[in-house]
């Protein structure tokens, strides 16, 4: 049995499902995301965690014990919250001493080791301010010193870089997972996003409508995706409805795919456009390769690289990205866009 | 900037409103405290000091004053004690009915306080509700006396303030935020000490409003007093009526009228101080 255990978590407010059946093990000293669109179910879940919300259904385990109804002063989980929630009437020092002092750790040991948190997230000589008085990253590293210094079970962290700046937040980002690598403590990241979710975590745990889509490393999330949804949310992604040939097998924009096509039903194909590759028109596929042909839309330059449209001969698109420092092709010049039939994955489509 | 003083004609016909009802009677009141009173009880115009050397030689002005306070403190704080939980309540709740509950958790502010006198004589009579009850319960053999007297004056007077006491914790409640407390509850604190070390520290600006509040109607409450108080409960608002109407003393009622209001001037600037303190 795994250190945390989500088994079977479910949420039901009046007229909606927030989390869903949901089922998660987290080992001890793992760092796992939690990643999904907005309202899908990643605060609740956390929340429930923290003992603030009560599951419908559902056990929760730590340890070993269970924990579902457990009040959430006595499971000693370290919340950091969105907002950071930090006591506008206390300062730093005594903010972040606050779990100390409610477990009655002794005024020196606690002023010692509030000192060696508010080291640990590089603020020292600021403990008297009032948060008011500190900048929001600053606020952020309070609120993660606050949770940490109870030497909690689990950190639980809700979207707590989405209100920093693009700068700070990469920064923070480093540094939250230096402390958690270093300390070996058990984390749940809830994100909306994605880049954040790939480079902090061991494992992602990519969630749609209260239930987990897929879990896995960020190499198999972004190249194994399970479903079309975890395909669409993480990375870019090209998504073309395939056509059928007489034989049965897959054909895009009129040739043939050399993608394992399920039996039956319409499906489409997926394809990530850094896979793809521009050619001269008429250039013939390598083997293994995936090849189809159109004409250049238009290119746009994303900085760091370009996104070449290539409109089909049905009017379909595909995004193809090159580097930004190649010369895209001339908008309306015939070309063929090719790739490594390994690439290529294949979904069902979606009931619309 | 160059809108400013179109837009300061927006408070002119509520300046104009208060001129005419508020500051001309006050300055009215201010001119008839320094008018004597002649042998006959007639009114003399002056400018004299002579009725402010009576007030304040009588030691009577003095009781008063006492009486005054310490009935505002005392059913204020009752008021306190008692609007404080439902306001965090209503604060709190997430009911449908959540507007309904505020209503009429304020209700009775729309009922004259002659009746809502009369309704607790026939509570806290001898042969009140309550009285009726412990007798037949066997708890007392002869009634407790609750009303004419100050026990009974604190409790009406109290009831009467709550509502205004509640809005004004409800305004004051601003800083509260659900999500510190759960904070507190995440880092071990359980309930009581989430109360103590956060809910109530960050809702003390919203306790020092609904006080100052609830103290200055006390202090002015008339109706209350009188009539709960059977003639036995003496304070400035009693004795300014009394002075009035009753003697037609008309400078000595004025002369108490102004120091009232300089009384309550001096102690909200003093509570100023205070909840100006407790805000940093
Ligand atoms: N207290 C609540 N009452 C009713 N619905 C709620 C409540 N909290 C969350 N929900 C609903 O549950 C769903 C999931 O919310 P949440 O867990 O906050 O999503 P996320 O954090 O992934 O954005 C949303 O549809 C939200 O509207
Ligand atoms: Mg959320």
């Amino acid at each position: 049995m795994a250190y945390l255990e989500l088994s079977g978590l479910t949420k039901r407010y009046r007229d909606s499902v927030a989390v869903d059946g949901l089922s998660l093990s987290v080992e001890r000293g793992e760092s796992v995301a939690l990643l999904g669109p907005s309202g899908c179910g990643k605060t609740t879940t956390l929340r429930m965690l923290a003992g603030l919300v009560e599951p419908n259904e559902g056990v929760i385990a730590l340890d070993g014990a269970e924990i579902t109804r457990t009040a959430a002063h006595r499971r000693n989980m370290g919340y950091v919250f969105q907002s950071y929630a930090l006591f506008p009437h206390l300062d730093v020092a005594r903010n972040i001493g606050f779990g100390l002092e409610e477990r009655g750790v002794a005024r020196a040991e606690r002023e010692q080791r509030v000192e060696d948190a508010l080291q640990l997230v590089r603020l020292q000589g600021l403990g008297h301010r009032r948060p008011r008085e500190l900048s929001g990253g600053q606020q952020q590293r309070v609120a993660l010193a606050r949770a940490l210094v109870i030497r909690p079970s689990v950190l639980l962290l809700d979207e707590s870089l989405s209100n920093l700046d693009a700068k700070l937040r990469d920064a923070m980002r480093h540094e939250i997972r230096e402390i958690q690598r270093s300390l070996a403590i058990t984390t749940l990241f809830v994100t909306h996003d994605q880049v954040e979710a790939l480079t902090m975590c061991d494992r992602i745990a990519v969630m749609n409508r209260g239930r987990i889509a897929q879990i896995g490393s960020a190499t198999d999330i972004y190249e194994r995706p399970a479903t079309r949804f975890v395909a669409t949310f993480v990375g870019r992604a090209n998504m073309l409805p395939a056509e059928r040939g007489a034989d049965g097998r897959l054909t895009l924009w009129g040739e043939a795919l050399p993608a394992a096509a399920p039996s039956g039903g319409e499906v489409d194909v997926f394809v990530r456009p850094q896979r793809l590759k521009l050619a001269p028109a008429g250039e013939p596929a390598g083997a293994d390769m995936a090849r189809v042909s159109g004409h250049v839309l238009n290119s746009v330059f994303v900085g760091d690289h370009i996104e070449v449209i290539v409109a089909g001969p049905g009017g379909q698109r595909l995004t193809v990205e090159i580097q930004s420092g190649d010369a895209p092709p001339p908008d309306g010049a015939e070309v063929a866009v090719m790739w490594r039939a390994q690439d290529t994955l294949v979904f069902p489509r979606e009931a619309a | 900037m160059t809108r400013q003083p179109r837009l300061a004609w927006l408070l002119a016909p509520a300046t104009l409103f208060l001129v005419l009802v508020y500051v001309w009677p006050t300055l009215g009141l201010f001119r008839i405290a320094f008018n004597e009173v002649g042998p006959t009880g007639a009114m003399i115009e002056a400018w004299s000091l002579a009725t402010w050397r009576h007030v304040f030689a009588d030691s009577f002005t003095f009781e008063l004053t006492l009486n005054s306070i310490w009935l505002s403190l005392t059913s204020t704080f009752l008021a306190l004690l008692l609007s404080y939980p439902v306001s965090l309540f209503l604060f709190r709740t997430e009911s449908r009915f959540r507007s309904l509950l505020a209503v009429i958790a304020i209700m009775p502010m729309l009922v004259s306080s002659v009746v809502r006198v009369f309704g607790w004589l026939a509570i806290l009579g001898d042969r009140g509700l309550i009285n009726s009850l412990l007798q037949s319960l066997g708890v007392i053999s002869a009634p407790v006396r609750m009303v004419y007297n100050w026990t009974g004056v604190t409790i009406g007077l109290a009831e009467s303030i709550m509502p205004y006491m509640i809005l004004a914790l409800l305004a004051g409640f601003g800083r509260l935020d659900r999500t510190l407390e759960e904070a507190a509850r995440s880092l071990g604190a359980p309930p009581w000490r989430t109360f103590l070390r956060v809910t109530l520290p960050l809702s003390l600006p919203a306790i020092a409003l609904a006080f100052g509040l609830g103290f200055i109607l006390s202090m002015s409450a008339y109706i209350t007093p009188k009539l709960l108080g059977g003639g036995r409960v003496f304070v400035l608002a009693t004795e300014i009526f009394e002075q009035a109407t009753t003697n037609t003393n008309w400078p000595v009622a004025a002369v108490l009228a102004v120091y009232t209001l300089a009384l309550l001037l001096g102690l909200l600037a003093l509570s100023n101080l205070f909840s100006r303190r407790l805000q940093t």
